[in-house]
């Protein structure tokens, strides 16, 4: 294998993002042609393509930073890749999520209905590709556009609530391209060239923070920041699980998070007012959302909400500009997708053995599916921030950015005790959440209708289980190899502010896991006996029981939480919505004008004729 | 390597917090007999009450739910707190090593005894280990945004230092943080964070002995109830510590000073003592608002003051 690496990152012709490029969506194409019945041979074709451009990407990463300008006549510099060791870096991880989500959809989508599942996801991982490549915003732009059609067309469109969310999706996605395009049309203006690598601008006047904000509105959109968020919950609710580990929870992520580090760290330099906006933000996301996340019922929902939150932290330490906050957020960045593709495919595990979607319905299901328990446990533990799981590392180093951060001047810095406390009270409680959702699907009392279910079969819980290697691995050797390797060159040398050593921790976590056992096994393990539930010598009932779901029924119980929480139900915080409301209040009045009377048209058309005559003259 | 293995198992860690934290115990319910007019227990109890469990008494695995997570989460918390003592105790005797308390790092450490309760809570699948997982799950949101925002405080003084070692010794070349304004809010809020985080009166709801009878513990038995009752005896030593750490400028080790490091812990026991026996249960909801509200406005307010160097 190394060999085939090398000799592919020797070679100057393949080695580069555009064959990486053109394979994949060439063979997305030509699987169009190839029926849907042949579903496994589809599966196993696009598998052998993802692998392919996967070797070609692990070539870019170590041949290093590149240009690319195409001398094709006149359009060649419209056509212009860059890699530097950002997007080399995020490359590498779109085609490791892509190859596992792949491995993992052979199996999972067989009973699925939809449309050429596969040559969607090939054409999504190439435009990814060109997207991250792209150094002219005009590429990027076509290719950004291509992933919203593609995130489209990967949910199953056939009942009434997920062609509403097909469609919520669409328009969103379409509406924040719309403004990104305003924002690329101002920079362009302004600094008369489209290649993100020469561009550089301060927030100091109206235009440029006109074209910052809708550039970011883009970013924010696609990664799922607050108030654009709303589409991703939806998705997660209605769209395959594998979609849903492939889109909003990987890719999206990464390509978000890649361009807002591009827009805030390379073609903008934020001011005072702007940072404190990209903080404002950061934390109403965090905080929303998993509030929001606490009391679904929903497991993908759940992780949805999640997805969410989790988006606030990396655009918390992106925004705060140091070299140890933009380090932290690229590598929450990459964490998040690992932990989070993770339960989307641990979720997709349960819904393909259960077929339920509620944690009501479920429980118990560790010792029937261990494998699954074990990684979304893990999964579970990271995204909270238990030491010394990934989750945790990647958290800790933004906490230490931001209290670097208030040691500055400046009103940001000043108030940087609101972020951190929001931040950490954000991780207590996905703590929280995560509790219900390990309790309510993995622990508490088995069903008697689950009775006979069975761990997934190997090609789906591969996947599983190697994420969550990742997880423990990035964790373990965080401080040590992670950090220094993949993210102190994109970033810059930087010093911990902090004390933690993951890989020592790790081993005293080992030793003491060896020791309780070695306790259990010495303290006579004979005198084991088991017995159902003590609960005070009453009889037990099937009703009888206290479901993790309802766990923090008591938030509800203030009047503040409550309101908030009815109007959220209403969807009286959904962006989505009100401006739905307020274009149907916008036609609504233009209705009115529609009498039907002939002669009240033609008055109409000729004054506006005589309107515009004019202005003409 | 042996060295750090040292500092885990033996001193300051395991067996070290384990001893003191089990005589502080003994302290804690001698001082509860005599202010109810009892005799009390004698010296060694805490340690009879451990070896029984862990040598003596039987184990009886739950039916339901998964018994290796329901093994496996004492194991945890006794890691969790071990870790964390020795992150606290290590520059409170001011031995320099790779180890430097990281407050952050210390912060979430703590977590790990809760939550591995309450994992342990759900993994018996018994309705009400449930309820007791519930309340402890929400009494820690409830005090963990209090007392992150106690150690936000200490990091305003100690300005944006956040080791144990220099915030100790910042408070020996100058004043203990208590001596302020702001540092006796935040000891305030401190004391009742630590006693939510011991799960002692008014904050046991989780375990609730008469009407949960034990609540999250309540499917535990032999050694794995041994291994949580070695927990709290941990817990019992540093979190008091930690508080000397932050606010009251640590120990000297040095001569008659000896004294002095011993009296300051057993006085914040006593405090917390005192206040489980002289309070009743409060309900979850009652505790929720007591946080959200009231500790948070008070640590809030010692974060302004601190910033103005009150």
């Amino acid at each position: 294998m190394k060999e085939f690496i090398d000799l592919i990152s020797n070679n100057a012709l393949m080695a580069n993002p555009e064959s990486a490029i053109i394979i994949t969506i060439i063979a997305g194409i030509i699987l169009f042609i190839i029926p849907d019945k042949a579903s496994l041979a589809k599966g196993i074709l696009a598998l052998a393509v993802a692998v392919i451009a996967g070797v070609l990407t692990a070539g870019i990463y170590t041949s290093g930073p590149q240009k690319f300008v195409p001398e094709v006549w006149e359009i060649g510099r419209y056509l212009s890749l860059r890699i530097d060791n950002l997007s080399r870096l995020v490359l590498m991880f779109i085609s490791l999520f892509s190859i596992l989500i792949l491995l993992y959809s052979i199996v999972y989508m067989k009973g699925k209905k939809i449309r050429n599942y596969y040559s969607w996801i090939l054409v999504t991982m190439g435009c990814s590709y060109g997207a991250v490549a792209a150094d002219n915003l005009l590429l990027f732009l076509a290719f950004w556009g291509i992933l919203g059609i593609t995130l489209y067309k990967l949910i199953q469109g056939g009942d009434e609530d997920s062609s509403a969310t097909a469609k919520k999706t669409l328009i969103m996605i379409g509406a924040s391209d719309s403004i990104m395009i305003i924002g690329i049309a101002i920079v362009w203006k302004i600094t008369d060239t489209l290649n993100m690598s020469e561009i550089s601008l301060s927030t100091g006047n109206a235009l440029t923070v006109t074209a910052f904000l809708a550039l970011l509105v883009g970013s924010f959109t696609k990664a799922g920041a607050f108030p654009f968020h709303t589409w991703v919950p939806d998705y997660a609710k209605d769209a395959p699980a594998s979609s849903s580990a492939f889109l909003p929870a990987s890719l999206d992520k990464l390509l978000g998070i890649y361009f807002l580090a591009r827009i805030i760290n390379g073609m903008f330099i934020p001011g005072e007012w702007m940072t404190l906006i990209l903080l404002l933000i950061a934390v109403i996301t965090i905080i929303t959302a998993v509030m929001m996340a606490l009391f679904q019922h929903n497991y993908k929902q759940l992780l949805g909400y999640h997805a969410v939150s989790q988006v606030g932290y990396m655009i918390l330490g992106l925004s705060l500009g140091s070299v140890i906050g933009i380090a932290a957020g690229l590598f929450h960045m990459v964490n998040n997708a690992i932990y989070k593709s993770g339960l989307f495919l641990s979720a997709g595990s349960i819904e393909y053995r259960t077929g339920k979607n509620d944690i009501d319905d479920l429980g118990g299901l560790s010792k029937a599916m261990p494998v699954t328990f074990i990684a979304a446990l893990i999964f579970a533990m990271s995204i909270s921030g238990i030491p010394p799981l990934n989750g945790f590392a990647s958290k800790w180093m933004i906490y230490q950015a931001i209290i670097d951060f208030g040691g500055e001047t400046g009103i940001p810095n000043k108030l940087w005790v609101i972020w951190l406390g929001l931040a950490v009270f954000g991780s207590a409680l996905t703590l929280a959440s995560f509790i219900k959702f390990i309790g309510g699907v993995f622990l508490s009392r088995r069903r008697a209708e689950l009775a006979d279910v069975k761990e997934v079969p190997w090609s789906m819980w591969i996947p599983v289980a190697l994420l969550a290697l990742l997880c423990i691995i990035l964790g373990v050797f965080a401080t040590n190899e992670v950090v220094p390797r993949l993210f102190m060159p994109v970033t810059g040398e930087f010093e911990f502010s902090g004390y933690w050593n993951s890989g020592l921790v790790s081993i005293l976590v080992l030793v003491s896991i060896v020791a309780g056992i070695i306790i259990y096994l010495v303290s006579d393990i004979k005198k084991f006996r088991t017995s159902d539930s003590f609960i005070g010598g009453e009889k037990f009932h099937d009703l009888a029981g206290y479901p993790t779901p309802e766990f923090y029924r008591t938030f509800m119980e203030f009047r503040f939480l409550s309101v908030l929480y009815r109007r959220a139900k209403e969807k009286w915080f959904d962006i989505y919505e009100l401006s739905k409301e307020a274009v149907l209040w916008c036609s609504h009045g233009l209705s009115i004008a529609h009498t039907g009377v002939l002669s009240g048209y033609i008055i109409w058309i000729f004054a506006g004729l005589i309107i515009m005559l004019l202005i003409m003259i | 390597m042996a060295v750090y293995l040292f500092y885990f198992l033996v001193f300051p860690g395991l067996l070290f917090a384990a001893v003191t934290g089990g005589f502080l115990s003994w302290f804690d319910r001698k001082i509860t007999a005599r202010v109810q007019f009892r005799k009390g227990p004698p010296l060694l109890q805490p340690f009879y009450d451990f070896f029984k469990l862990l040598l003596v008494k039987e184990t009886i695995l739950p039916k339901q739910g998964s018994p290796v997570v329901f093994l496996m989460a004492p194991v945890f918390a006794v890691f969790g707190a071990t870790m964390a003592g020795v992150f606290i105790l290590l520059p409170l005797f001011n031995i320099t090593t790779g180890f430097r308390g990281d407050l952050l790092v210390i912060f979430y450490l703590l977590t790990i005894p809760s939550f591995s309760y309450v994992l342990g809570a759900v993994a018996s699948g018994n309705p009400l280990a449930s309820v007791g997982a519930s309340r402890e799950m929400k009494l820690i949101l409830s005090y963990e945004l209090t007392f992150f925002l106690v150690i936000a405080g200490i990091i305003v003084k100690a300005s944006q230092n956040f080791d144990l070692y220099s915030i100790i010794q910042l408070q020996k070349d100058g004043a203990p943080f208590l001596g302020s304004i702001s540092g006796i809010l935040l000891f305030i809020a401190g004391i009742f964070c630590i006693q939510a985080k011991l799960g002692l009166v008014p904050f046991d709801m989780a375990e609730a002995e008469t009407e949960l009878s034990e609540g999250s513990f309540i499917e535990y038995s032999g050694p794995p109830y041994a291994l949580i009752k070695l927990t709290k005896y941990i817990m019992l030593l540093i979190l008091p510590c930690f508080l000397v750490a932050l606010l009251m400028k640590g120990f000297n080790l040095r001569g008659i000073n000896i004294l002095w490091a011993f009296l300051k812990v057993a006085g914040v026991v006593l405090l917390l003592t005192l206040i489980r026996n002289t309070n009743p249960r409060i309900k979850i909801r009652q505790a929720i608002s007591f946080f959200m509200i009231w500790m948070n406005l008070i640590a809030i307010a010692a974060i302004v003051l601190a910033f103005f160097g009150l």
